[in-house]
């Protein structure tokens, strides 16, 4: 468009920083959407093509849990009338030891079976994978690996090679490698098979299998079968269709997608500010443009239209550069999320590339245009409406209206009412909760012109106290201008909010979980089976328990299993502990039910449920939990319920012996031990390693390493903050900046009459600095205020719909300390720019405005 | 009717049970309490690539109700893995691999007959013993196979006999009555093709020292000679089982 | 082609002001009139209204036979676009525009291609002697010389009327005769009606007809 050429492009050349921050302020927003929801449907993507690479064919999976389940049920299930085909799986997981290459998945099967079900082929035309099959099956360290891992590690038919495996290292001979495509691209190339007799062999499995696949007969129907198979197993077995195992991830990826969402929304919000802001001034500043143009013929629309333009052009940059840079942000995360969720699956997801989904774009792109458009529509509407005639004649004119006051007070104090009202009925939860938090953002939105006007009045005295002459200048000119004045606030104090209610969050789950820590996690040492205590493929059988406790340095072993079950759809840690011994030594933090949980618990053949988990499925003290177990579905009763981190999506703590009897595992994944009174840490480490560590793959952490870890983990929340920080900053000197540039042009006059009547140039800089004050000042009162009333409605979301954790309500006093002074030299050093401009521009051309 | 047609009628009646027929003399010439030999097997593949093993058999009963086993006995690699066979006239067979190195045996799923046994040519279910009273029977004609006249019968499987083909030919040499070669069909594709030759008269049984298994689709053959044959050498019906071959590895 | 019927104009503010008192006339197609008067006595609000670039607080305006107080205000903007040439005081040209760029504002305004708009402006441009500067920018330009863009610009759409507020207002007195001397030029070539705002007797001398205004009222109609 002509217009656009004529009219904007010039402009925006001239204030080529000022753009770029403008559509900073967009890309933002959409840079934490793409970024978050990329990264978890690249992870999740991924994990289904897994999935479903492994299972192949298979319509449905028979699992139990995750100790696997008697070789007879294979018959039953092959004897059914409505299977076809039903083959057994196991799956180890295992560590290659090879350079950079972490781990591998050892699919066992059957391979004197029928390979219909999956799409590989291993003896297929002229390329046999396996030269000798029956050599395959006589030799028990018989593996087949992919044509990329061999490639990798240069292996090839014949050769030997170690892995890591739960029960020590072991060696095995390659005889067939798989070409690449289908199966073979599991894992990006890191999955071998073997045979599954072998397997159970090799692995001490005894005579069990992990998993069935299995596929129906023509004609039935998934849930015929499903049913069916139900039936004839009862329960304690789950009967899945592959693709159902992505549910398990996508619970919790969904709080991943809500924490994004959550964050990209106040981003744009943000954004929506900083647009507002920049078109405002674009549009003053460039009225009597507007006014010729409207003077020759340019009609309202027209007018309208081109600062709309502008706008959605400007939306669109910034969605495009918000993509890319969240494509990137996405590459990061997807392995930090695929880190974590690969310890549901067992082997770490490494996305072989990022999914895009042309949806989460679009989506994008639509978002930040629109979000750009509606921040401008109103400065459009009053560039259309600009009185041609006022405009050539160039005065200064700006004012919020009576009645808009009004209207904004009126709103405000109904979003406010809104809120209290949400406050008062209970509205510690659920919908309410996000009612109340939206009116409250809401209210102080609408009401920040009323309220910076009620700070620059009570503020005044201390900026004339600071310089008498300038200070009153400087809140005159804040007061004179309150839209401008005000939109620079807002989208200061929302970001300094930010600030703060992320900062309230780390604060508090970092006491939280120190606290726990402290009171719970307290033995001296860690035996586990990897550097994080936290793999759960890799056991340790319990005998190795008693051979640490018969060492002279070491008081007591507390054996620890922990596995996931599948508790109403989620997959939570169940976690068996010898509760009496537990008991004598730590001092849980119980929120429902007797102090001395455990014994209680043991003596009751009870649980403890994790409160967070609790919360979650609201649970309590008395209710009877139903846990499948291979043994059958148990009823147990709730004892009591108390502060645990163990897991995000809860725990289920249950004594040993009941593990044992219904688990009939005697496998161990974690020994606590306690060391006598006197020695170190470090001589009960050495000890261990000394006598154990030869034989076994065992890692030993001491108290104070695990708690440097766990910390390690926490300081990632404060990551965050500090990261909001720096985008407060971004926000606040771009508002300020321009804010400044605006009050500078309308006031050139007055400036320079200043000047000519004697004013130094020292006091007209001053005078700007102290309008930039001011308006940092309001910032940061408004922001953590604010700020105060946000993390009151963060810590309800975190508790309520994403983690079930119970977090107090601690001011982050320490950041909000950092952030005055912050904004003050943020604020005086985004006022030099236009400080300097303003006693530059000559004194004549000030005044020969008449 | 006419009599052209009720000729042709009762001829194909005719045909029929004189396909039958055969089969059920062939099968009576064969009939032994028992066998065993040594086996010699040559798997060449598509790339002329030879592999090589020896096996011991040992079957008591006979014509579809009887059991077998068949012992590895080189390379050394393979030594002692094993594979019962216990054969039903009414039903599929039930079939156990047993591996020394694991100790212990796996059922071979009915699913999975059609596969290859361990890498030759046979699948398991050829290893299965046919009774003529699982097929249906016609008679095609004449012809001649490694010049020989032969009666040429098509084999078809009864619903009892759940098979991976739908039918098959066989050569019975009309001398000695004999089978010379057999070839088995799925639809139209023409899946293996087994030549039995190098025939000599063990007690009063013609045997075939040499059974040649083509698979036409992979292209690779193997080759089984049998060494040291015997008939109806007394066995224990408790060498046929889990614990013996247990005993023996 | 002008004609005013009781127009009166009322500026609100933090006090009322009248700037026009029942003010008619009419002006017939052709005629160059010249509008004197003292400072704020109304003389630009008049030619303001007559622009269509304000609304008369009460009376009626027709231009070219349309009643502008009947039309919407994109109707306004189009009689304004197409009947309305506009010469200013101040010229009013867009700093960032070349001249080419300025003069072609109007036609794009209007739709015109770029190739068309530009021809149109280079004639115009050759017509005030600016055909060498078209690629000038409006700060390169002496008063005088932005002065003759600026009526280019107004002359672009050949526009039936011509309003002139002041337009040697902020030149010396050599350019100024320069300017006088296109315009009366135009006026015969283009047999527009003008109407210049003026506080130079001379000027206003040198039209066929003058005006004069006080205090929102006609006190003289002169026709020579």
């Amino acid at each position: 468009m002509m217009l656009l050429r004529l009219l904007t492009l010039p402009y925006v050349r001239k204030h080529l920083l000022r753009t770029g921050l403008t559509i900073a302020g967009v890309a933002l927003g959409v840079l934490v959407f793409v970024g978050m929801r990329t990264a978890n449907d690249s992870v999740l993507y991924g994990f289904q093509q897994t999935v479903d690479r492994i299972a192949g064919k298979a319509q449905l999976q028979i699992t139990s849990g995750e100790g696997g389940f008697p070789e007879e049920v294979l018959e039953r299930v092959q004897a059914m009338e409505e299977i076809n085909i039903a083959v057994p799986v196991i799956e180890a997981q295992v560590k290659t030891g090879l350079q950079g290459q972490g781990n591998i998945l050892i699919l066992a099967v059957d391979m004197t079976g029928d390979r219909s079900l999956r799409s590989y082929d291993i003896e297929e035309g002229e390329d046999a994978v396996v030269d000798d099959p029956l050599v395959f099956l006589a030799q028990p360290d018989s593996i087949i690996l992919t044509r990329e891992f061999a490639q990798q590690n240069n292996l090839s038919v014949g050769s030997k090679v170690s892995f890591d495996t739960m029960v020590g290292p072991k060696s095995f001979t390659v005889r067939g490698i798989m070409k690449p495509g289908g199966l073979a691209s599991a894992f990006g190339g890191n999955l071998a098979v073997m045979d599954i007799y072998a397997a159970q062999h090799v692995f001490g499995r005894g005579r069990s299998f992990d998993r069935i696949d299995l596929t129906l007969k023509e004609g039935i129907a998934l849930d015929q079968g499903r049913q069916a198979i139900e039936k004839l197993l009862g329960a304690g077995y789950q009967v899945e269709a592959p693709s159902q195992r992505g549910k398990q991830f996508e619970t919790i990826s969904k709080l991943f997608a809500v924490a994004a969402s959550l964050n990209s929304l106040f981003a744009l919000l943000i954004g929506l500010f900083i647009i507002y802001n920049t078109f405002s001034i674009a549009v003053a500043q460039r009225r009597s443009e507007i006014g010729i143009a409207r003077a020759l013929g340019a009609t309202r629309a027209q007018i309208r239209n081109l600062f709309l333009l502008e706008s959605a052009l400007l939306g669109l940059t910034g969605s495009l550069t918000g993509i890319a840079g969240g494509l990137i942000m996405a590459k990061g995360m997807a392995s930090y999320i695929g880190q974590f969720l690969g310890d549901l699956y067992g082997v770490a997801q490494h996305t072989e590339g990022l999914a895009l989904n042309p949806q989460t774009l679009l989506l994008a792109v639509g978002v930040g245009v629109l979000t750009s458009m509606v921040a401008a529509w109103i400065p459009a509407r009053d560039a259309a409406r600009i009185d041609p005639v006022k405009a050539l004649h160039k005065g200064s004119y700006e004012s919020i209206t009576a009645s808009e006051n009004r209207w904004r007070l009126v709103t405000a104090t109904a979003f406010v009412g809104i809120a209290a009202f949400c406050l008062v009925t209970g509205g510690t939860s659920g919908p309410k909760l996000y009612v109340g938090y939206f009116s409250v953002v809401a209210a102080s939105v609408l009401a920040t012109p009323i309220l910076v006007r009620a700070l620059i009045l009570g503020l005044r005295p201390l900026l004339r106290l600071v310089l008498p002459v300038e200070g009153a200048l400087a809140a005159d000119s804040l007061m004179q201008s309150p839209r401008r004045t005000s939109a620079t606030v807002a989208a200061v104090m929302l970001s300094l909010s930010l600030v703060v209610g992320l900062g309230g969050i780390a604060d508090a789950s970092y006491a939280s979980i120190l606290d726990w820590v402290e009171s719970v996690v307290n033995p001296d040492l860690f035996v586990g089976t990897n550097e994080q205590i936290s793999e759960r493929s890799f056991r340790f059988p319990a005998s190795l328990g008693d051979e640490i406790r018969k060492l002279d340095l070491v008081d007591e072993v507390q054996t620890v299993r922990s596995t996931r079950v599948n508790y109403r759809g989620t997959p939570v840690m169940l976690v068996a502990i010898p509760m009496l011994q537990v008991q004598g030594r730590i001092k849980p933090k119980v929120v429902a039910g007797p102090a001395n949980v455990f014994e209680a618990a043991a003596k009751e053949g009870g649980v403890v449920l994790g409160d967070n988990l609790a919360l979650l499925q609201n649970l309590n003290v008395g209710d009877m939990m139903e846990i499948s177990s291979p043994s059958g579905v148990l009823r147990l009763p709730i004892t009591g319920i108390a502060i645990d981190y163990t897991d995000q999506l809860g725990a289920i703590l249950i004594d040993r012996s009941l593990y044992l009897k219904h688990w009939k595992d005697e496998t161990a994944n974690l020994f606590r031990v306690y060391l006598k009174k006197g020695v170190t840490p470090e001589a009960g480490k050495q000890q261990i390693l000394m006598r154990f560590g030869s034989q076994n793959r065992l890692f030993v952490m001491t108290n104070r390493q695990l708690r440097d870890y766990i910390v390690k983990v926490t300081d990632q929340w404060f990551g965050l903050t500090y990261m909001q920080i720096f985008v407060a900053v971004l926000v606040a000197t771009l508002g300020i900046v321009n804010s400044l540039t605006v009050s500078i042009t309308d006031r050139r006059r007055e400036l320079g009459v200043l000047q000519a009547v004697g004013g130094l140039r020292r006091q007209v800089r001053q005078a700007i600095w102290m309008e930039a004050a001011g308006i940092g000042l309001v910032s940061v009162i408004l922001g953590l205020a604010l700020g105060g009333l946000i993390l009151y409605y963060y810590l309800g979301i975190i508790r309520e719909d994403m983690a079930g954790i119970r977090l107090e309500y601690v001011y982050p006093v320490k950041i909000a300390l950092l952030l005055a002074p912050t904004m003050l030299a943020v604020s005086w050093l985004s006022a030099l720019g236009p400080g300097e401009s303003a006693v530059r521009a000559s004194l004549v051309e000030a005044l020969e405005y008449e | 009717m006419s009599k052209l047609a009720l000729l042709l009628a009762t001829a194909a009646v005719a045909a029929a049970q004189d396909a039958r027929q055969i089969m059920q003399d062939m099968q009576n010439r064969q009939k032994s309490d028992s066998q065993r030999y040594q086996g010699w097997l040559r798997v060449a593949d598509a790339k002329n690539k030879i592999t090589e093993k020896r096996w011991t058999y040992d079957r008591i009963g006979t014509a579809g109700q009887s059991k077998v086993v068949i012992r590895f006995t080189e390379p050394a690699e393979v030594k002692g893995v094993a594979l019962r066979v216990v054969n039903h006239p009414d039903r599929a067979s039930d079939q156990w691999m047993w591996t020394p190195s694991l100790q212990r045996d796996r059922r071979i799923a009915f699913q999975d007959r059609s596969t290859r046994f361990f890498g030759t040519d046979f699948s398991f279910e050829d290893l299965e013993e046919r009774d003529v009273d699982q097929y249906d029977y016609k008679l095609l004609g004449s012809e001649r196979v490694a010049g020989k006249e032969c009666w040429k019968v098509e084999s078809r499987p009864k619903k009892t006999k759940p098979s991976q083909y739908t039918h098959g030919h066989i050569w019975v040499e009309k001398d000695r009555l004999v089978i010379l070669q057999i070839e088995s069909f799925k639809g139209d594709n023409l899946i293996r093709r087994i030549k039995y030759t190098d025939y000599q008269n063990v007690q009063k049984i013609w045997t075939p020292f040499q059974i040649e298994v083509e698979d036409i689709g992979r292209k690779s053959r193997t080759t089984l000679r049998t060494e040291k044959l015997e008939y109806n050498v007394p066995m224990k019906d408790d060498r046929f089982t889990l614990q013996a071959l247990r005993r023996e590895s | 082609m002008i004609e005013l019927h009781d127009v009166s104009k009322t500026f609100e503010g933090k006090r009322q002001v009248l700037a026009l008192d029942h003010v008619s006339l009419q002006i017939a197609k052709g005629e160059m009139v010249s509008l004197v008067g003292p400072s704020g006595s109304g003389k630009s609000t008049l030619l303001n209204l007559i622009g269509g670039l304000d609304h008369p607080s009460s009376g009626e305006i027709v231009i070219d036979g349309e009643r502008l107080s009947a039309v919407s205000d994109d109707e306004l903007t189009r009689v304004r676009r197409d009947k309305i040439g506009f010469i200013f005081q101040f010229f009013n040209l867009l700093p960032t525009l070349s001249c080419l760029e300025n003069v072609s504002l109007p036609l794009h305004l209007r739709g015109w291609k770029k190739q068309k708009a530009h021809e149109r402006a280079r004639e115009l441009l050759d017509l005030v002697k600016l055909g060498k500067r078209v690629e000038h920018l409006p700060e390169e330009l002496s008063g005088g010389e932005r002065q003759r863009v600026a009526i280019a610009r107004a002359l672009s759409i050949y526009p039936p009327i011509l309003l002139a507020d002041e337009p040697t207002g902020n030149l010396d007195s050599h350019t100024g005769e320069d300017i006088l001397k296109l315009i009366r030029d135009l006026h015969e070539r283009l047999n527009a009606t003008i109407l210049m705002v003026t506080h130079d007797n001379g000027v206003a001398e040198s039209c066929q007809r003058t005006i004069r205004l006080r205090d929102g009222v006609i006190v003289e109609d002169i026709r020579r």
